[in-house]
């Protein structure tokens, strides 16, 4: 029931939708809106995110929440620019960033399965663990001026399309797969829409969050390679507030913080749009601040929109319209 | 009985000692520094030189901020010192807006309240200790910025935080100077960035789509220093679009010898640091500031306005790729 449901979701067509209207009425307003090189400095700009949202999807898919992948990102970039910096071997490097956020990642679930914390309590804890280990590990100065040792494997282009996207998009498909093909992908959802009832039809809970939180974490880790290979620098605020930008963009893709559900494409519109919104602001000269109420007020109408067509099922009738 | 006695003595001897001895570590005046973030290096540098002046003028040194540039937090951390019995709390203010209870709270406790690195000027603070006019501030990094890009073209502007009152002043400066000065120059509108590299690096590749003929980029902040920085050279810009910023020599060094950033223009924080916890001793003892204060410690008299009540540290420095090896900070 629910699998048909995500699959009748129309939620992505809705945000490709929103985001072409966005781009003509920006194109409208700066002749360098839909330009190669802008189009490609948006998705440059949109991958760590996509990366932790495609994890943030899976979480709240089991009805869980992780608000601790900011500094769970912090702390792998942080490895990730010691390595850099010591000059390790370009593997290692693109190793330690995946295999620390894992780490971490199970970290939560420990926390939330055998803890039996809710997983908000459990990761808002964790978040301040997070921002304060990054602190101490940087001890104030942060890691700057790195060399580009990371750039040939992220930064390079093949005919025009930027690696980093074929990466973001191999990630997606893993997770369309997983969702999807898997066995595991029913358990998830399952898990989050009615957690007992799906316990008592043998669905591992245990075993399904630990999944989720690992997987999460991994993207976390490999979103921390890619931010190091970009910006060269970690400093104190690394990752900060990602992890509510990645609830925003997963929400507006079509996840429910109820659980039960997942839209990976939605959840990809969403991340687009929102730094769509960011890049088209600027390129109009309007100041920044308008794209936080911009991408805040979209969150409230789907919300609202959710809800009324929540009514419309629970009335049992389709076609019930908006007063 | 004499013997008794001679305990007994000894005894009260002892523990007047004693107690001389812990009430004068207890007497030992505290002097509180809030910065606007706790853990980078600008404000670790003001707390190095917070400390090396509370050694040297006998005061006991506390430092605690807020881990985000969160103007709430910070108006939670000042409200806890002062219910601590601090003698005198500083802070470099993230929200002028909104300072103004904490300030009448201190001072109904009698403790000394004033501000350092960022001011509320319409607030009762006791004292503004400034790290450089903040007017030259804003004129000298236009003014160096001019003289590299042949004073025309379009300059964009990256801030931090949109409330911060220090880093929004500069920028007022840095407007009337190019209205003033250079009519050629094309000053954009401020973008802001919040406190993290990765939003800086966004507006500033935007800002150099928006307009391709860009000739310079200012990080206004600290934090938007690499940011803006590694988006110049991440677009292939270095020489075409020159970066500045208020950074640290620490923060711009690799950026200045890469060509991104042309030259930064700070003060030295650590002194910053020191001149803070002087004036608080000072408010403490209840001495007045004279007009040029000879600082144990400063190399320069340090200069103070009565009417603004602003305690100045000095001239703005600017840095090159020539100089920055020079500063560890």
């Amino acid at each position: 029931m629910n699998r048909k449901q995500w699959l009748l979701g129309r939620r992505e067509v809705t945000l490709a939708l929103a985001c072409v209207a966005a781009s003509v009425l920006f194109q409208f307003l700066s002749p360098y809106f839909l330009t190669g090189p802008n189009l490609i400095t948006i998705l440059r700009n949109s991958v760590e995110l996509l990366l932790v949202s495609l994890g943030i999807s899976f979480i709240l898919a089991t009805a869980g929440i992780d608000i601790a992948v900011g500094g769970a990102l912090g702390i792998c970039a942080i490895f990730v620019g010691w390595s850099v910096q010591g000059g390790w071997p370009l593997a290692a490097v693109l190793l330690i960033g995946p295999l620390i956020g894992t780490a971490l990642g199970l970290v939560s679930a420990a926390l939330i399965v055998w803890g039996k914390i809710p997983p908000i309590i459990a990761t808002l804890g964790l978040f301040g663990v997070y921002r304060a280990a990054i602190f101490l590990l940087l001890g104030g100065s942060w890691i700057s001026g790195l060399p580009d040792t990371l750039g040939p494997a992220v930064n390079t282009s093949i005919g025009g399309v930027p690696v980093v996207g074929v990466y973001v998009l191999l990630c997606y498909l893993v997770g369309w797969l997983i969702i999807r093909w898997l066995p595991l992908g029913p358990a998830i959802l399952a898990t989050g829409g009615n957690e007992r009832a799906a316990r008592l039809s043998g669905v591992p809970i245990g075993k399904t969050k630990f999944f989720v939180y690992g997987f999460t974490g991994l993207l976390v880790g490999f979103a921390a390679v890619l931010y190091v290979a970009r910006y060269r620098n970690v400093e104190t605020s690394t990752g900060g507030l990602v992890a509510l930008d990645a609830i925003v963009a997963s929400v507006l893709g079509g996840a429910s913080v109820l659980g039960g559900k997942a839209n990976l494409l939605g959840t990809m519109f969403g991340v687009l749009l929102v730094r769509l919104l960011q890049n088209g602001f600027v390129l109009m000269g309007a100041p920044s601040l308008w794209e936080q109420v911009i991408t805040g007020f979209l969150l409230l109408v789907v919300l609202i929109l959710d809800a009324l067509a929540g009514n419309r099922r629970v009335n049992g009738s389709r076609l019930v319209t908006m007063p | 009985m004499r013997r008794q006695n001679q305990w007994s003595a000894c005894l009260v001897a002892g523990l007047m000692l004693f107690t001389a001895a812990f009430g004068l570590a207890q007497n030992k005046p505290k002097v509180a520094f809030v910065p606007q973030i706790v853990g980078i290096p600008y404000f670790n540098a003001m707390e190095d030189g917070g400390k090396d002046a509370a050694q040297k003028f006998g005061v006991e040194f506390v430092y605690t901020g807020p881990t985000d540039t969160n103007p709430a937090e910070q108006l939670r951390i000042v409200n806890g010192l002062i219910d601590q019995g601090i003698s005198a709390v500083s802070l470099s203010v993230l929200d002028a807006s909104s300072i103004d209870p904490v300030m009448k709270k201190a001072k109904e406790k009698g403790v000394k309240i004033f501000t350092s690195d960022s001011d509320a000027p319409k607030s009762e603070r006791e004292v503004y200790v400034a790290q450089a006019l903040d007017q030259d501030l804003g004129f000298t990094i236009i003014d160096e910025l001019a003289k590299r890009i042949g004073e025309q073209g379009s300059v964009g502007i990256v801030s931090g935080e949109a409330t911060a009152t220090n880093l929004n002043t500069w920028i007022g400066f840095m407007q009337q100077r190019v209205k003033e000065k250079y009519p050629k120059i094309t000053l954009l509108p401020p973008q802001f960035a919040g406190g993290t590299a990765q939003r800086a690096f966004q507006l500033a590749t935007d800002l150099m789509t928006a307009h391709p003929d860009l000739k310079g980029l200012i990080a206004v902040a600290s934090t938007t220093c690499p940011g803006v920085a590694q988006a110049i050279e991440s677009a292939g810009k270095i020489g075409q679009v020159i970066g500045t910023g208020y950074g640290s020599p620490n923060t711009v060094r690799s950026y200045l010898k890469s060509g991104a950033f042309g030259f930064s223009v700070l003060w030295n924080p650590r002194d910053l640091g020191y001149l803070t916890v002087w004036a608080g001793k000072q408010l403490i003892d209840g001495k007045p500031f004279a007009e040029s204060n000879a600082v144990p410690g400063l190399a320069q008299p340090v200069k103070y306005d009565p009417a603004t009540k602003v305690l100045l540290l000095g001239p703005p420095a600017v840095f090159t790729k020539d100089n920055v090896d020079q500063y560890k900070f």
